[in-house]
């Protein structure tokens, strides 16, 4: 996609100069919007559109653009951004530009470049392509993006079809028809796959405590997830429930404390660390079932990314932070839909690393997770107050999954 | 109920010739010029005279300015530039051929005591060859000859309104090959010419066209003069006779084939000198000085 800003002046309203420029570009399979007009007052007065047009590849905008011009079309007088390189490893220039999760474009080689991955927080480097790049990422010899000169960002467009997010538009609260909601999850979830985007889960202990680990195993194992990202605790605990029965030595099935139960978690992390992971422990048959179990087996990659109040860990959880979220980063590509399950801290860390683009769904009985998400700049996230396990199990039957 | 009386046009009744000492077709630059078809000098100062003398007949004063050598079309007068009140805004013509002409353009209307303004350069424009008074507007074509944002440029010299035509027929390749105002509501059209957007202008500009066919606009019948009733045309198709008859105009057909192998007719060799645009303009009397 090549874009670019261009200004059209003069007596453009009744000569139908601007609905014949339109006309052109929709006509050549390019888009515009029409970011700022000034109408003159009188039928002397010249008017001015500033347009942003877009088309498939350069050559085309190009193309377009000559075509464009004998009825008046220009380029915009649009500055390069301002490129230093960096000096040192790991460390920005000072004054670097710092990026919102929306889509973004910089202006620099006289065109207007997309950021191919937006994501909030980060520098631009500019280099075969325009990508952001985390502060720890940057090398020296790196050329960032200074100020804002020569960068716009997009506002939020809804996706396609996306009437969900008119639905829930409003404040988060609990006064929503829950089985409407799920319905629509799921429809959003549909046309995530129609598109081939991937569908990631984003999930907390809870998941496992309130009964919706067959739920999101039945989701794993139908193919609704094609990536995962939790932490020790969601990990551990679908474990225990599958192989001693327990979450945090609370029985699963009758809901009443387990003898002993208290350290049931501390021999699963164990006997997985004796395997040597997750994997392993699958194949060893040391574990029959489950979210991870269906993960390993349908080779849904995971990220687990640790904290200090892990026991264990498992052997599979990332300790170091900034690998872990590297790694998330990395199985970030095609995602579309996101689905924020019970989860704060890692619904948070994940929101950080996410394009504004994704479809985010923040399922939690407590609607401070969802604002929190929100206030942490993941703006396009739209909640549920809900328990997580009898959502699940509501998403899977609506699905289909078995 | 009577339909609107038309009101015929207020300007038309003076007009700029040059006589064709020069003229001769020496470079091609519109469909019609061909080096090899000469042009007959004594026929084409006799047609001259005519359309000189059928316009003064019809109630027209004509002012002349003098003829130069290598400057062929300084004959077509229409492309000299606009005339609005007292203001002359020269053309910027296209082809190197022709903007030669300027200097003696120029010359002549600074003589005439009328205030030069001019396009900023690099916009072209060629005068009334390419805009012509409607209905309080002036509809201005572009593409082959014109620049587009000498609409804006135009309307900010004379003060009025400009409606842009898109032209798309290499051979009417000036507006004035397209558009004929006759009076206040008719004007002979020829929407081959135009774009689909340049049509719709028109159609809203104009709210009892005579539309010329393809064929009809060939003949170069839209690049006529209108002198209060009369029509001064280059040819007449039989239906459009008839139709201008009908409206209670008088047909003069004043042949200039000589000057139709450079691309021009009996429009293109006169320049209307009272033309008032603006509001507030007011055109320069038969001795060069304004009115009150």
């Amino acid at each position: 996609m090549a874009s670019e800003t261009v200004v059209l002046e003069g007596h453009i309203v009744d000569s139908l100069i601007l609905a014949k420029v339109l006309d052109q570009i929709l006509e050549s399979g390019a888009e515009y919007e029409v970011v700022d007009f000034d109408m003159g007052r009188t039928n002397l007065d010249p008017s001015r559109a500033v347009i942003d047009v877009s088309a498939g590849d350069p050559d085309e905008l190009d193309r377009l653009l000559a075509d464009l011009h004998q009825h008046g079309v220009n380029r915009a007088d649009v500055t390069d951004a301002q490129l230093e390189e960096c000096r040192v490893d790991g460390v920005l220039p000072a004054g670097f530009y710092a990026t919102t999760n929306l889509e973004t474009d910089v202006h620099t080689g006289g065109r207007w470049q997309s950021v191919v991955n937006p994501e909030m927080d980060c520098a631009v480097v500019v280099g075969d392509e325009v990508r952001t790049v985390p502060m720890h990422r940057v090398r020296a010899g790196d050329r960032v993006v200074m100020g804002e000169t020569g960068v716009r960002v997009h506002p939020l467009r809804p996706a396609s079809g996306a009437t969900v997010f008119e639905f829930m538009s409003s404040d988060v609260s609990s006064e929503k028809p829950k089985a409407l909601m799920t319905r629509r999850v799921a429809e959003r979830m549909r046309s995530g796959r129609e598109r081939d985007a991937r569908i990631l889960a984003v999930c907390g202990p809870a998941v496992v405590h309130t009964g919706g680990s067959p739920h999101l195993a039945r989701l794993v194992r139908a193919g609704w997830v094609d990536v995962l990202f939790a932490g020790n605790g969601f990990a551990t605990h679908d474990i225990e429930s599958n192989v001693l029965g327990t979450s945090l030595g609370v029985s699963v099935e009758r809901g009443s404390q387990t003898e002993g139960g208290h350290s049931n978690h501390l021999r699963v992390i164990n006997e997985v660390r004796r395997h040597g992971s997750i994997a392993a422990a699958v194949d060893i048959g040391y574990v029959g079932g489950g979210v991870m179990y269906e993960c390993v087996r349908q080779r849904v990659p995971f990220v687990l990314g640790g904290s200090v109040r892990d026991d264990g860990p498992l052997p599979d959880v990332i300790t170091d932070v900034v690998e872990a979220a590297d790694r998330m980063r990395a199985e970030l590509t095609g995602v579309g839909v996101a689905l924020m399950l019970a989860t704060t801290l890692h619904a948070v860390a994940t929101g950080n690393l996410l394009p504004a683009t994704v479809e985010t769904f923040c399922v939690d009985i407590n609607q401070a997770v969802v604002t929190k998400l929100a206030d942490r700049g993941s703006h396009q996230a739209r909640g549920i107050v809900t328990d997580v396990g009898p959502f699940l199990g509501d998403l899977a039957d609506e699905l289909g999954a078995r | 109920m009577s339909p609107t009386s038309p009101v015929a046009l207020p300007w038309g009744r003076r007009y700029l010739m040059c006589p064709p000492e020069h003229f001769e077709v020496v470079y091609e630059i519109n469909p019609w010029m061909h080096r090899e078809v000469k042009v007959a000098p004594d026929a084409a100062v006799e047609q001259w005279e005519q359309l000189r003398a059928t316009l003064q007949t019809a109630g027209a004063t004509v002012e002349l300015m003098p003829a130069e050598p290598g400057a062929p079309d300084l004959v077509f007068t229409a492309n000299a530039g606009l005339v609005s009140g007292r203001t002359f805004v020269p053309s910027r013509f296209h082809h190197p051929e022709r903007q030669v002409e300027t200097p003696h353009d120029v010359a002549w209307f600074r003589a005439a005591g009328y205030d030069i303004r001019k396009l900023p350069a690099g916009v072209e424009h060629e005068g009334a060859g390419d805009a012509l008074p409607f209905a309080g507007a002036l509809v201005s074509g572009y593409r082959f000859r014109s620049d587009l944002r000498a609409a804006t440029e135009l309307s900010a010299l004379l003060g009025c309104p400009v409606r842009s035509v898109e032209l798309v027929d290499q051979r009417l390749y000036h507006l004035d090959l397209t558009l004929c105002p006759l009076d206040d509501r008719r004007a002979i059209c020829a929407p081959s010419g135009w774009d689909r957007y340049g049509q719709r202008v028109i159609a809203s500009l104009v709210p009892e066209p005579l539309e010329l066919t393809a064929e009809e606009a060939l003949t170069f019948c839209a690049n006529s003069v209108v002198v209060g009733n009369a029509v001064v045309m280059p040819a007449c198709p039989l239906r459009v006779g008839r139709r201008l008859e009908g409206w209670g105009f008088d047909v003069e057909v004043c042949p200039v084939g000589e000057f139709i192998k450079a691309g021009g007719g009996c429009r293109c060799l006169t320049l209307a000198l009272d033309v008032a645009l603006g509001p507030a303009e007011a055109p320069l009397d038969d001795g060069g000085r304004a009115r009150g």
